[in-house]
């Protein structure tokens, strides 16, 4: 008795691991055989995946953007050109003794030169003479108090123009929550798009293969024997949407990427690397279509 | 004895109210070879998915071996189904596959071993006699050569009862009596057989018992009977 339900064990896996294959093969061959309909199939999965991927991309940006400028929020209070050495240093006290105030830091004119060429250049400016004020950085305890602490900035004896981004950076997250929110409407839409497609190119194969699912029903076999293949080319069809959607959108952000750091190197942008992750998101919801509405085809087949 | 088949009470109402069975009580015992007659819409398709678990019964209770199949959940169907093979009057074969591996889909559906496939699908058909047309695709075989096929099919996993509807239905009546033959002759090994036909000499001829059912009632059961249907 113990000899017999362990053979029968040893024969199920292997078994299992046939009927696999078969799976696969089933899936293949219908793949195949409505050719267009799998293309059309593909097609639909990859651009809902290109558009939601696209709104991600540029909102994962702007959000990149957002933070880098809040972090960026300091007040610059820049110097009139006529004070001396002596003045500057009181101006500074004066600065640091300012209620709400971090950190006070004095860029000269030199420095705040250097650091312009870094970012331009240097071939640009040879030879200009340099521009630039003497300037501090100042640091807030929180951000709410930048205005009122600018204020008072101003008002300091020397100095002839204070600045800071607060307005920008509210204006980058509005920006951001939109995109998102709207990148989102789209790829529903296009995603119920890719489902309805799918489970029609699984519909036909159903359709077509009908007498032989039932068939194989009076035979007795399982539903889940029945249902595999076709559950498999669908997550197959999604499976390639996908990666034509990841290639495509990989091609497309590193040429973006590229314009954007040669005409306007000050933005900041995320490296194509930090995407990886995202792609494999992608990868996982493009097989899930393809599962979903393979499997939303099945169902009323398979009563027999 | 145990009855490989038994239905007690079994009536029939197909949604929207057309009954189709009434009241049925059946015995069939192991190895019996069993005609079902009547007309076109007595019930005997109906009869038969019940058997098979195609349809429910709205009332009453059918067993195969002890088992009341009208209470199985729908996972378990297809292991009922593996003990009964299923014969029909347009053949059902898979038109892409040979005969072969028509056959062998039918073990290869039941996760059968490959080397158990291939010692058994050439017996089979060697016992259906089609050895000599064992590579050809359907469209190149007669009607009788696709339904010993398709009984090829049906007697591969070693079913305990082939129900056949209909099988010569679509045959001469040369072929039907040689089809006829063959079933007698699986009957005689052992398998438990339900034939639905319309085929009136051949039932005459085989002298089994008959079932009749006319307008969903069982009006006759009679060992070794005759069809005497247009009476």
């Amino acid at each position: 008795m113990d000899d017999w339900s362990e053979t029968k064990r040893e024969g199920f896996t292997a078994v299992k691991l046939r009927t696999i294959r078969y799976f696969f093969k089933e899936a293949f061959v219908n793949l195949f055989r409505n050719g267009w309909m799998s293309l059309a199939s593909i097609g639909a999965v990859a651009s809902a995946l290109i558009i939601f991927g696209s709104f991600l991309m540029i909102s994962i940006n702007f959000d990149y953007i957002a933070k880098n400028v809040e972090s960026q929020v300091e007040i610059t209070a820049y110097v009139e050109d006529s004070v001396d050495k002596l003045k500057i240093n009181q101006i500074e006290l004066g600065i640091k003794s300012i209620d709400g105030v971090k950190e006070v830091v004095f860029v000269s004119k030199e420095q705040a030169l250097e650091e312009f060429k870094k970012q331009v250049g240097e071939e640009l400016l040879e030879g200009i003479e340099n521009p630039l004020p003497n300037s501090f950085r100042v640091k807030v305890e929180t951000p709410q108090e930048v205005a009122g602490v600018a204020e008072r900035i101003q008002k300091i004896d020397g100095i002839e123009e204070v600045k800071y981004g607060k307005g920008v950076v509210e204006k980058l997250f509005k920006i951001t929550y939109w995109m998102r929110l709207v990148g989102l409407a789209v790829m529903a839409i296009f995603a119920a798009i890719s489902v309805f497609i799918i489970s029609n190119t699984i519909r036909i194969t159903v359709f077509s293969r009908r007498r032989e699912i039932s068939i194989m029903k009076y035979i007795g076999a399982t539903d889940w024997f029945v249902r595999w293949p076709f559950l498999i080319e669908g997550m197959m069809l999604g499976f390639t949407g996908s990666l034509i959607a990841i290639a495509l959108l990989a091609a497309g952000y590193s040429y973006l990427y590229d314009m954007v750091k040669l005409n306007v190197p000050m933005i900041p942008l995320l490296h194509l690397e930090e995407f990886y992750d995202y792609s494999l998101g992608l990868l996982l919801m493009g097989t899930f279509l393809g599962a979903f509405g393979s499997g939303f085809s099945m169902r009323r087949f398979l009563r027999v | 004895m145990q009855h490989i088949i038994e239905m007690v009470g079994v009536s029939k109402i197909y949604p929207g109210g057309c009954v189709a069975l009434r009241d049925i009580n059946v015995k069939i015992e192991k190895g019996e070879f069993v005609f079902l007659v009547g007309p076109t819409g007595a019930g005997k398709s109906t009869f038969l998915k019940l058997l098979f678990r195609e349809e429910l019964p709205t009332r009453g209770q059918i067993f195969i071996n002890g088992k009341n199949i009208t209470r199985l959940k729908p996972k378990e169907v297809p292991y009922l189904r593996r003990r009964l093979g299923v014969v029909f009057q347009d053949f059902r074969l898979l038109p892409q596959k040979t005969v072969y591996e028509n056959v062998a889909f039918a073990m290869e559906v039941i996760e059968a071993s490959p080397r158990e496939i291939r010692r058994r699908v050439p017996k089979v058909i060697e016992m259906v006699g089609l050895s000599h047309k064992m590579n050809s695709r359907p469209h190149e075989l007669s009607g009788g050569e696709q339904q010993r096929a398709a009984l090829a099919r049906a007697l591969v996993n070693n079913p305990d009862v082939i129900i056949a509807d209909e099988p010569t239905g679509n045959l001469d009546p040369d072929t039907s009596w040689e089809i006829m033959k063959l079933l007698d002759e699986i009957n005689k090994k052992g398998t438990t057989l339900i034939v639905a036909t319309h085929a009136k000499e051949l039932v005459d001829a085989m002298k089994k018992r008959v079932l009749q059912l006319e307008d969903g009632r069982l009006v006759r059961d009679e060992e070794r009977g005759v069809y005497r249907c247009e009476t």
